[in-house]
């Protein structure tokens, strides 16, 4: 079944079934691809902070573009007092960054199209978001719940929800990214399945929107990451500069 | 040596903006728009969702079928409503 557009996001199971204490272990197409993104970001940085010169080489230019790129993101959004996260912000942009570039390849996967992968990024965001917010204000926090000038009969059901927007966080954060990705990765194979399906006759139409799907699913590569990191500094900047 | 002086000029201009720049977003002016244009549409459906299925997990568990998800349902597009405008008015520049 080459020609479904679905099969692309098929997760297999590459080498031995590992199991551990119940839980499913094995080395899937998915951990490779991650696994790849993970010693690709390495490399770059690797390769990019060997040797620091006043006139930067390829490489060294590279690092220092995502590290200013990150950098300016995070103290335009967030301000100074959230600069300790910057490993944090940068790893994930580059993570999310790398894996959305890896599935533009032929023949690969896409981490990213899979919502599990964004789901659990998602909540592992909101979860130390909350986290910090408590450490920093104490019950404070909560008085993000409560948005001052409201009348007293109102605030009840402002406060609820106030909470299901809060809430609401995790689920478009996820959602988003894993959206664009799928959505773009099967157009794409759609209109592949189209040049062959109309032959040499009319398949020269799709094959056009297929080399500009291409560039647009690029630039959506890099947005969605983008957006990702961007979100994830504005939901810290209401953690750490309570002001409502 | 006089590209040196040139360069140490540059720098201290390069700086000088870079001081202007953070002392800026200290007051926690956002900048930077280009990401929230993404957010509404997700914005309201996720909130919807999420309500809905605060609605059925509280139907569950006070056996109250179907009268909390209706309820809930109705706050989650209300939170929709106000995710959009916070995006919103993000996305507004600041006078």
């Amino acid at each position: 079944m080459a020609t479904n557009p679905m099969h692309q996001f098929k997760v297999y199971k590459i080498g031995p079934e590992i199991n551990l204490a119940g839980i499913d272990l094995s080395f899937t197409n998915a951990s490779l691809f991650m696994l790849l993104s993970a010693v690709a970001i390495c490399a770059t940085l690797f390769l990019g902070t060997r040797e620091k010169k006043l006139i930067p080489g390829k490489f060294q230019l590279v690092a220092e573009m995502f590290y200013n790129f990150i950098y300016k993101m995070i103290s335009d959004t967030a301000g100074s007092k959230a600069k300790p996260y910057f490993p944090f912000i940068f790893s994930l942009f580059m993570f999310v960054l790398f894996c959305n570039m890896f599935g533009m390849l032929p023949y690969s996967f896409t981490v990213t199209s899979h919502i599990i992968v964004t789901l659990i990024m998602a909540i592992f965001i909101f979860i130390a978001v909350t986290v910090i917010g408590f450490l920093k204000h104490g019950f404070g926090y909560l008085k993000l719940f409560v948005p001052s000038g409201v009348p007293l009969i109102l605030l009840p059901l402002i406060t609820i929800i106030e909470i299901i927007s809060y809430l609401s966080r995790p689920v478009s954060l996820s959602v988003r990214l894993f959206a664009n990705m799928m959505a773009g990765h099967t157009m794409l194979k759609v209109f592949g399945g189209f040049v062959i399906s109309l032959g040499m006759l009319g398949g020269w139409l799709p094959l056009g929107f297929s080399v500009a799907l291409t560039g647009l699913e690029i630039l959506v590569a890099f947005l969605q990451a983008y957006v990702f990191a961007i979100l994830t500094c504005i939901y810290l900047n209401d953690a750490l500069n309570l002001h409502h | 040596m006089i590209e040196l002086k040139n360069f140490k000029t540059r720098l201290k201009i390069a700086k000088d903006r870079f001081k202007k720049n953070s002392i800026i977003s200290d007051k926690g002016e956002n900048s930077s728009f280009t990401g929230s244009a993404f957010k509404l549409g997700t914005e309201l459906v996720s909130a919807v969702l999420v309500g809905t299925i605060i609605g059925f997990i509280l139907d569950t568990w006070f056996d109250t079928k179907p009268w909390l998800i209706i309820l809930f349902f109705f706050l989650g597009s209300a939170a929709g409503i106000l995710n959009v405008i916070k995006t919103a008015k993000k996305m507004q520049p600041k006078d």
